[in-house]
């Protein structure tokens, strides 16, 4: 008896292709021999598909025609485990269209990644892989993870955040601020964001103002903070959770424009999707990252102590910002679901794919046990006696 | 017109008094586990409640006279309904500690009865002698008790093909689990305590499913593994319960544990056993199903366990320092806050736990899983917590908010001397809540006297409860110096309970609830 881990990919986010592919690398790289691999895409209007050729990158290229020819389905708690059954329901037919033990999220950005997946995957009751609900909605907001890992003491850059009400009615106030407070260049980014969507680098007023009307396009919120010098980005992974967790070699993306953009980020291969060689594994970066060692063990302490300060589980992939002249170090943003898993880092540091995601599932269990340990509902049922007179406000 | 209203209340009476009946009888037919010679012991021993009580009497004598009653028009019939409504009234269910479940072996049981009733009342309405006839459905309904016993009768090899495919279906789920360790768990008391403690412990490293509470069956053990096992699943502890000789190696056979502890050996189901020996065969039979790579856990403080030879490899485990034990536990103190210890493994490795556990053989208990989690790769450090977790099995020595210990699912002496020990440390008034021992075959009474005697210096004050239990326990609590005037005699638990509310008030009042009758007595 094998148990099966349903992979979900997909979801409202911008990265949804991205997480297509990430999702689809770890259908491929799961052990068949220890676990049967279960796709379940996400739709961009959030409806569940799933199906054996969902398995495949090809049913992607027109994403239309690969919801109608898939089953359409709705995931249910079934006893310790979860069930997916068909929507809408056939008559007289047995709807249990699969079952499994295990949920493996691996979705991008916004609707998904930010805790939204975690918190159907918790209702459902089944072990999951990766951070939790709150880890993750921590992850996705970059003010609030800015304030937790200040908290812990850990290197962030200050930062400035106001909706985009608040920016059109005190837009030079606003403005002001921002000079007084960071001078230029500064970086805009939309507050919760996984990607480098929406980001941009302001020298001057007009540029800031430009670059504020851009981030409000894919949030409503907005994070302004100082630009690094002589800026080297190095990321660097953690797997684990809270008790117990490794870091990573460190990488170093090399960009080409002063932001690593979008395109950059993940379609500078797109030829090759489906393979192992797409995504995120094919940046043009430096692997390892060329760096001191002093700074890369610097790197490596301070992405485990960020894991664990925002309670992650699983694999996450930290950024780092660098000022190769000063030295300076920050933490610039955790991906609790890393593209591709960063997978890539892992073989780098002498674990592989396969058993990469064998980890994930057992720290998923060992999550799953001891949230179990712990209890949650009592076997009394408080209205049984209870009078209900005055419920409505009046007696 | 009359004549068929009447005629036709009359049969709905007797069908109604037949079910309610009936659903007494199925009940204790579930309770025995469906075997009919448990259950006509159970109706053999419990003959006066079954005819006064139950009113069998009642349908007899009217079973009898409705011969003699000459003509049957629609007064007699209609007398007749009204005894059969008040009969079936008087039989409604009552409050089970342990409910009649419908499952679905009862429908089939059900459904043969429904047949014979149905038989009996055709026969009744279609024979031509409606006089004698009448007799007949009183005669059948008195026979309740017997016609259940039929009906399992001629279920039994249907039950017997069913019960063999689900046991093979389970087979095949456990041969399809690899890397699944079995461990099983045996013993004439804290089975279940330690089948709790224990999955706690491995859940510090280990993904674990147990048998649920009184799933001490093959039958229990086939329902676990099928309803409830995952592929997630490491480790499988199986609680082995044996009711005769044969019944543990019957679980062994289809699970085939690695692993195997037996937790303590007393006089429980002596009846059924006859001698310790027995006993003792019985719950060996876990031992010889360990497998050379695998291992028997044995509890060292207990002398029929000790004693015995097993070829098997061997790990003991103790409360006694000084007992050469591979791990044993001391420097226990107890206080209302629970237990600490000191526990000391092979190789030097040493742990002080702390519980909210009373009573030492909990300790023991919690002794014997820390031996086999730590054999199992889990260091002793990291079983402090689980440990500090562990709750009390529900009505097992468990210390309640409001001063009550709760150990009402006790049912054997050693565990009615370790509860009063526990009692004993407690400061203020001590109060002893029982009914005495049950089901402990010619020793019963002799057993419960001592207990009485073991009683006297360890509680102030001594409610009993049961008039036909109570004798023993009272003649054991005044030889042994209890003041009469102490001593209470309440006819149920509800009773008993208002005489400890109107003791007099003696500082802060610690009551121990020990045993509680199951339904059957």
């Amino acid at each position: 008896m094998k148990a099966t881990v349903a992979v979900f990919f997909g979801g409202k986010s911008v990265e949804h292709e991205i997480s297509i592919i990430s999702g689809i690398q770890a259908l491929s790289a799961l052990d068949k021999s220890r676990y049967n691999a279960l796709p379940v895409y996400i739709s961009k209007d959030n409806h569940f598909y799933t199906g054996s050729r969902m398995g495949d990158i090809k049913t992607y290229k027109n994403l239309d025609e690969a919801v109608r020819k898939a089953t359409r389905v709705v995931p249910v708690p079934f006893g310790g485990r979860a069930a997916l059954m068909r929507y809408p329901a056939k008559r007289f037919k047995n709807n249990i269209v699969a079952v499994f033990d295990v949920a493996m999220p691996v979705v991008h950005g916004t609707n998904a990644e930010d805790g939204t997946l975690m918190g159907l995957l918790e209702m459902l009751g089944v072990p999951y892989t990766g951070c939790d609900v709150l880890s993750s909605a921590l992850g996705m907001d970059k003010f609030a993870m800015k304030a937790v890992l200040r908290r812990h003491g850990l290197p962030v850059l200050d930062a400035l955040a106001f909706t985009a009400r608040q920016f059109a009615a005190d837009e030079d106030g606003i403005t002001a601020e921002i000079e007084d407070k960071f001078g230029y260049p500064v970086v805009i980014k939309p507050v919760n964001l996984g990607s480098s969507v929406g980001i941009s680098l302001a020298q001057n007023r007009g540029e800031l103002k430009n670059g504020i009307d851009l981030a409000l396009e894919y949030s409503g919120r907005v994070l302004i903070e100082r630009a690094v010098q002589n800026l080297r980005e190095i990321n660097c992974a953690v797997l684990g959770d809270i008790d117990e967790a490794i870091p990573s070699v460190c990488e170093e993306p090399i960009t080409t424009n002063e932001i690593l953009d979008y395109s950059d980020k993940y379609l500078s291969n797109a030829g090759e999707a489906g393979g192992k060689k797409s995504g995120m594994s094919s940046l043009k970066r430096k692997l390892p990252a060329d760096i001191p060692k002093e700074l890369e063990e610097k790197v490596r302490e301070l992405a485990v102590k960020t894991f664990k300060a925002l309670g992650c589980s699983g694999v996450a992939r930290i950024d780092f910002l660098n000022d190769s002249k000063t030295g300076e170090l920050y933490v610039n943003e955790i991906n609790t679901i890393p593209g591709s898993l960063s997978f890539y880092l892992w073989e780098a540091t002498g674990i592989n794919f396969p058993d990469l995601l064998d980890r994930l599932i057992e720290l998923a269990l060992k999550r799953h046990r001891e949230r179990k340990a712990v209890t949650f509902t009592y076997d009394v049922n408080i209205l049984a006696d209870a009078s209900f007179s005055g419920l409505k406000g009046k007696s | 017109m009359l004549e068929a209203i009447s005629t036709a209340i009359l049969f709905a009476a007797f069908a109604a008094d037949c079910f309610l009946l009936s659903l007494h009888f199925v009940h204790m037919l579930q309770l025995n586990s469906y075997q009919n010679d448990r259950y006509r012991r159970w109706m053999k021993e419990n003959r006066g409640q079954i005819i006064y009580r139950m009113g069998w009497l009642l349908l007899a004598t009217v079973a009898v006279a409705s011969f003699f009653i000459q003509p049957t028009d629609w007064k007699v019939r209609t007398a007749c309904a009204i005894i059969f409504f008040i009969h079936a009234y008087l039989n409604l269910p009552k409050k089970a500690k342990k409910p009649l479940v419908f499952t679905a072996r009862v429908k089939r049981l059900y459904a043969t009865y429904f047949i014979l009733t149905a038989a009996a009342g055709a026969a009744v309405y279609f024979s031509g002698m409606f006089r004698i006839s009448l007799g007949g459905l009183f005669l059948w309904a008195s026979l309740t008790g017997i016609a259940v016993l039929a009906a399992n009768t001629i279920n039994r090899p249907i039950e017997n093909k069913i019960a063999g495919w689900y046991i093979e279906d389970a087979r095949k789920i456990l041969n399809s689990m690899d890397n699944l360790t079995v461990i099983g768990i045996t013993g004439s008391y804290g089975k279940t305590s330690t089948k709790n403690f224990l999955a706690s412990l491995l859940a510090a490293r280990y993904n674990v499913l147990m048998t649920p509470e009184s799933y001490n069956t093959t039958m229990g053990v086939v329902r676990t593994v099928r309803e409830k096992l995952l592929p997630v699943h490491d480790v499988l502890i199986v609680e082995m319960g044996a009711r005769r000789p044969g019944d543990i190696a019957e679980i062994c056979e289809l699970v085939r544990p690695k692993y195997g502890i037996i937790t303590a050996i007393g006089e429980q189901h002596l009846e059924t056993f006859k001698t310790v020996e027995n006993i003792i065969g019985a719950k060996f039979e876990l031992a010889d199903y360990i497998p050379d790579d695998g291992l028997i856990f044995l509890n060292g403080d207990d002398e029929y366990i000790k004693n015995k030879k097993t070829g098997k490899p061997v790990v003991t485990y103790s409360v006694r320092a000084g007992s050469g034990c591979d791990y044993t536990a001391f420097d226990i103190s107890v206080s209302r806050e629970g237990s600490r210890f000191t526990v000391a493994a092979p190789g030097g490795e040493r742990c002080v736990f702390t519980t909210k556990l009373l009573g030492a053989h909990n300790i023991q208990n919690i002794t014997g899983c820390i031996a086999v989690a730590h054999r199992l790769g889990i260091p002793l450090s990291e079983l402090v917590l689980p440990i500090r977790r562990l709750k009390p099995v529900e009505h097992r020595l468990q210390l309640l908010p409001n001063g009550y210990i709760d150990d009402s699912y006790n049912s054997n002496p050693a565990g009615f001397r370790a509860a009063l020990d526990v009692l004993s440390q407690f400061d203020g008034q001590r109060v002893l809540v029982t009914p005495g021992m049950v089901e402990l075959g010619e020793r019963q009474y002799r057993l419960n006297r001592e207990l009485g005697a073991y009683a006297a210096s360890r509680c102030d004050y001594a409610v009993l409860v049961g008039e036909k239990q109570a004798p023993p326990l009272r003649e054991g609590l005044l030889e042994a110096g209890f003041q009469e005037e102490r001593l209470f005699i309440a006819p149920d638990l509800h009773k008993a309970i208002e005489i400890v509310n109107s003791l007099p008030n003696e500082g802060q009042r610690t009551v121990l609830l020990e045993n509680d009758l199951p339904d059957n007595y």
